[in-house]
């Protein structure tokens, strides 16, 4: 139910002019998608800095909520341009994406990520400044950090994993993995 | 002709080998690299925003500096290990990709600018007490130095991205 609809949303997007013009243009897709990689250096970069001081591994001198406070602006603007270009990705090549068993994994990390960020956010706020000095932060604090770095590596790694076709649905796979990617055609096929 | 030996001997080598045949490891791989160029890029950033006042400007030059270029030899060791092995897949590929030359060339640029230039230069300042404002180190000097090192790391990333269009 939920794969068809996602489907049909993806061939109604596929149909417009300007998905296939981004798809088949020649530098614009590839402006896009370079934009996309680039930005991690900024989300991710200042992300590193902020979990890597929380855990203890960095910048151990300057208080947490500093660091904190100071990365936050340029890391969300690195977000947002990654969203923005993330969606254009998308836009362009929209039925095969919604098929992906990696972009699937990728959205669902993205989730745990979005939900751990507000936590951390939520923790960091009801911590306080008392143990800004300390060399680590807070044990809750801490395990939020390590989970920050894990998801997003997660998201990386099956971000990068889109491109591969291993698992694309017009292959002979297992139909266990047809109904985790939504191949919905050749699920009815079966 | 000696440098393409050197591509065809790379491209015969075990670690050639792996790399084309365990597609899953190289993907790992990929994101190590990714990884290691977000964390780079970061300190980079943290570093040459730092110097040109507009980021952390409340922490001291000298904490900044300091943090930002162990954790850039790191990923940097990273980067190239990550590197080394992608590149083994696909030696003679890159032998003739001109994005790849660049990349190579970008990088080498990098290395021996953060290392031999913007290092010594920005710790010079960071120690003074009003970093470039005053003493040996003009401020114009420290924020061209930040400005090249921003447009060295970003060519060296946008034209490692475009090996895989060209």
């Amino acid at each position: 139910m939920l794969n068809g609809l996602l489907l049909d949303l993806a061939r109604w997007l596929d149909g417009q002019a300007w998905s296939t013009a981004l798809h088949e243009s020649l530098y614009a897709y590839a402006w896009v998608e370079t934009t996309h990689v680039l930005t991690l250096m900024v989300f991710l970069g200042m992300l590193f800095i902020i979990d890597l001081r929380m855990l203890g591994w960095a910048f151990t001198s300057v208080p947490a909520t500093t660091i904190a406070a100071r990365l936050d602006r340029p890391m969300m603007i690195g977000f947002a341009v990654m969203v923005g270009t993330g969606l254009a990705l998308y836009y362009a090549i929209p039925v095969r994406t919604t098929q992906s068993i990696w972009f699937r994994i990728k959205v669902v990390l993205l989730i745990a990520a979005g939900i751990n960020a507000l936590l951390f956010r939520a923790r960091l706020r009801a911590a306080g400044d008392t143990w800004g000095h300390e060399s680590r932060a807070p044990r809750r604090l801490r395990i939020g950090a390590a989970l920050s770095l894990t998801l997003w590596a997660g998201v990386v790694v099956t971000g990068r994993a889109i491109a591969y076709d291993w698992f694309d649905c017009h292959k002979p796979l297992p139909a266990w993995i047809y109904q985790v990617a939504g191949c919905v055609d050749e699920l009815a096929a079966l | 002709m000696e440098l393409l030996h050197v591509f065809e001997w790379f491209d015969q080598s075990l670690l050639a080998d792996a790399a084309k045949a365990y597609g899953g490891v190289f993907v790992l791989v990929q994101g190590v690299h990714l990884l290691s160029l977000a964390l780079l890029g970061g300190m980079v950033l943290a570093g040459d925003l730092r110097m040109l006042g507009l980021l952390l400007t409340d922490v001291p030059a000298r904490t900044v500096v300091a943090a930002t270029q162990r954790w850039f030899s790191v990923a940097l060791g990273l980067m190239v290990l990550s590197g080394t092995f992608m590149s083994g897949a696909v030696a003679l590929k890159l032998y003739y990709s001109e994005m790849f030359l660049a990349k190579m060339v970008a990088l080498a640029t990098g290395i021996v600018f953060f290392y031999g230039i913007r290092g010594p230069l920005f710790r010079l300042a960071a120690d003074e007490p009003t970093a470039g404002a005053a003493g040996t180190t003009s401020i114009w000097a420290v924020r061209l130095t930040a400005i090249a090192s921003l447009c060295i790391w970003f060519t060296v990333a946008a034209s490692g991205r475009w090996i895989g269009f060209s």
